[in-house]
């Protein structure tokens, strides 16, 4: 009995060291893990953008105001970073406006009084998590140490979002994800396992049209997974579609995200010919993008160097736009960059798949 | 065994490969001087240089010139075809026969755009291999040795998806699909996911679905591998039908009684070399011992012997335990003469076997091996080839 057992233990350990990369993967997860979900979820926040900007009359600035400004902008955290990256406006309008576009995550409004009735009115885009609370105290922080009296006003423009919805935007891009990888990825890897690919291979069948198929069906796959998930979104988490055109646009953004995340997919499952190894890439690629693509938590709580993944994360732009439009509803002049790089990277994906696609076996 | 043991004592020391493919065409030519032109031509190599590919008027469909492949791992190079130089003609059934790792595959898999050869080229119908795979896969029907068939899907389905892959028009294409299924016996099945079909269907169904687009060219390697002889004789029935349609069928195997059966024209090929190329007679004209005769006795004489070593057209008498083995030109005429001395000298006889060489025969004398051995060997890297 023992002899069996050791056969077998021996057998599967060779096979584990037999593949350093697999082995490797291994070990590479948990440290990702530790980096980067302990960065992107814990990290402290900071340079939040905020508009100031002082009721008129009168046009010239009063001593609360410039005092108030400087100390916001002043406000750190020990080491860490300023909290607030602060713009003075000279208009409301025009603040409102930034703020409404998402250019900056808070209004403050000052009266041009230190009194007990003119409140300070604090605008904050309520569709994030977590900024409106570091900003309000930021605000109330610095009035009481100006000695100003003023009582606060918070007005959250989207309302009041629950986390639960907050995430639940994040979860459509992460059922996109994962239905590409498991779906697609792994189909595609154990069709090459089986032989499959060698027959396509000898037919004259173009490689475009291989991995045009491919990501086809990958993307369809995808995109009924990511409404799915959509409509359970609007049944659990009770986030309300107030048009016709937000409805369209949500199904234009989950549709192109599933194209670049589907082609990003094929593009390198069509260079694994081991289910093994692909799967470790993809879980290690699924945490990076993920976790960096603003769903749990804001990006802008990350660091530098991990809010530079972000930048060429589809995800990223995919939980943004619909972020945008579900909890915001904000249209298309908003999202239009989102969809753009969504656009740009599922094109350059598209290219990497068929140019690396290998036409023979070598 | 006893069979190679005999030819081996018989040729002298380790026949590999000592047969030079000159002398072979001297024999061919001076045996049978009427016969086969065509097949002389299988050997004429390709001029190099004057490629293009302009075979097409003539009678070979493929032609290979100098056909080399090398792989290499890290710091490890198998040659895994050697300097093949060959002509296919057009509407044969064309064999490669070869132990397990001799090539076939390899050369097969050249031939049908999968792999680039390291040097040398090949040219299928009108098409050069490296120059233009694509129009080379319109005019070919593959059925690799591995399964590509998928097995989740129908065997309707299956035929269908390839259908379109080779671009049949999709105004027959559900006609054909049936004519197909009828061909392998299928059609009762057609709506059945191929996970349920035995080996043999498959291969079947493999071969039909290579044949859909009615290809110039047919490669199937090693079609019968694992299947029973009742499959086996299905699967060869099939190939033959195929065959009748004018098809060039390029079949590879490592079974003896399947290329004698199936082939036209059979090519030997040993780690990676080409070391006969002919049809079945002329290969077993090969092998000077000719016929084999073994005798069964009680008791043997000297004289006996020496009378049978009289007769001209013996080569070899040997003594057995109890068996005399006798190697002759031609056995059957042969025979009564022997009988005659056995009767004279009132020696009796408990049996009388004779037969001719098989192609197992012929490769032993070739290779000095079986064709089932040499699986695990490694080709050896070139010997007299050229530098790679």
């Amino acid at each position: 009995m023992i002899r069996g057992a050791i056969a077998i233990f021996k057998r599967d350990f060779k096979k584990f060291l037999s593949n350093p990369f697999v082995v490797i993967m291994t070990l590479l997860m948990p440290v990702m893990y530790l980096v980067i979900f302990g960065n992107a979820m814990g990290g402290t926040i900071s340079h939040i953008p905020v508009g100031v900007v002082q009721e008129m009359p009168p046009y010239n600035e009063t001593p609360l105001f410039s005092n108030a400004v400087v100390a916001l902008n002043h406000i750190t955290q020990k080491d860490y970073p300023k909290l607030l990256d602060v713009t003075v406006y000279t208009d409301e309008t025009a603040a409102k406006q930034d703020l409404s576009k998402g250019l900056i995550a808070a209004v403050v409004v000052f009266p041009s009084e230190v009194s007990n009735d003119h409140a300070v009115r604090l605008y904050v885009d309520s569709s994030n998590s977590i900024v409106p609370a570091l900003v309000e105290s930021a605000v109330r922080g610095v009035l009481a140490a100006l000695g100003a009296n003023n009582p606060v006003m918070v007005t959250k423009i989207y309302g009041d979002i629950k986390y639960l919805q907050f995430f639940g935007v994040g979860v459509i891009m992460m059922a996109i994800f994962t239905s590409t990888m498991f779906g697609g990825g792994i189909a595609l890897i154990k069709d090459r396992e089986n032989g499959i690919h060698e027959g396509y291979l000898v037919t004259p069948v173009q490689r475009t049209s291989i991995i045009a198929g491919i990501i086809s069906s990958g993307t369809v796959r995808a995109f009924i997974a990511g409404f799915m998930i959509f409509l359970i979104d609007i049944l659990i988490t009770g986030i309300i579609i107030q048009s016709v055109e937000d409805f369209l646009l949500v199904i234009l953004v989950i549709f192109i995200a599933c194209v670049g995340v589907t082609s990003l997919v094929v593009s390198f499952a069509s260079r694994f010919s081991a289910q093994q190894e692909y799967a470790s890439v993809v879980a290690f690629l699924n945490l990076i993008l993920f976790m960096t693509s603003g769903a749990f938590y804001p990006v802008i709580g990350m660091p530098d160097w991990l809010r530079w993944i972000t930048v060429i994360n589809p995800e990223y732009y995919g939980v943004d736009a619909l972020r945008s439009i579900i909890l915001r509803g904000q249209g298309l002049d908003v999202i239009g960059i989102d969809l753009i790089a969504l656009m740009v990277f599922s094109g350059a994906m598209i290219i990497l798949g068929i140019a690396t696609y290998r036409r023979t076996l070598e | 065994m006893l069979i190679a043991s005999i030819l081996k004592s018989n040729t002298g020391k380790d026949p590999v490969r000592t047969v030079p493919m000159e002398p072979l065409q001297k024999d061919r030519n001076t045996d049978h001087p009427t016969q086969d032109d065509t097949e002389i031509r299988g050997y004429t190599p390709h001029v190099p240089g004057s490629s293009g590919c302009v075979t097409g008027s003539g009678e070979s469909i493929i032609s290979i010139d100098h056909l080399t492949k090398i792989f290499r791992e890290k710091n490890r190079a198998v040659t895994a075809v050697n300097d093949i130089t060959l002509d296919v003609q057009r509407g044969e059934i064309f064999g490669l026969l070869g132990p397990n790792g001799a090539g076939k595959s390899t050369l097969i898999r050249i031939l049908t755009t999968l792999l680039r050869p390291t040097s040398g080229t090949a040219c299928v119908d009108t098409y050069d291999i490296t120059k233009n795979p694509e129009k080379i896969r319109t005019i070919i029907g593959v059925c690799p040795q591995n399964s590509t068939l998928d097995v989740e899907l129908t065997a309707y389905d299956n035929l269908e998806f390839y259908g379109q892959l080779v671009n049949v028009d999709e105004r027959v294409l559900d006609a054909r699909i049936w004519q197909l299924l009828k061909m392998a016996e299928l059609a009762d099945r057609a709506h059945m996911k191929v996970q349920t079909f035995s080996g043999g269907m498959r291969r079947k169904l493999e071969i039909v679905r290579a044949f859909i687009h009615h290809p110039l060219i047919l490669f199937l390697d090693e079609p019968t591998i694992g299947l029973d002889p009742e499959a086996r004789r299905e699967v060869w029935q099939q190939i033959s039908k195929l065959n009748e349609e004018k098809t060039t069928i390029i079949l590879t195997t490592h079974y003896m009684d399947e290329a004698e059966k199936l082939c036209n024209r059979i090519a030997f090929v040993d780690k990676g070399r080409l070391i006969a190329l002919d049809n079945l007679e002329n290969l077993k004209r090969l092998i000077p011992a000719g016929d084999l005769i073994e005798i069964g006795f009680e008791k043997m004489r000297e004289e006996v012997l020496s009378a049978i070593r009289k007769n001209t057209l013996i080569n070899s008498v040997e003594v057995k335990s109890d068996h005399l083995h006798i190697s002759a030109k031609n056995g059957s005429k042969v025979l009564p003469a022997i009988v005659a001395i056995f009767e004279k000298f009132s020696i009796p006889m408990t049996s009388i076997s004779i037969r001719s060489p098989s192609l197992e025969d012929v490769f032993i004398y070739l290779t000095g091996k079986k064709l089932d051995e040499g699986g695990n060997q490694e080709p050896k890297p070139a010997r007299g080839g050229r530098p790679s």
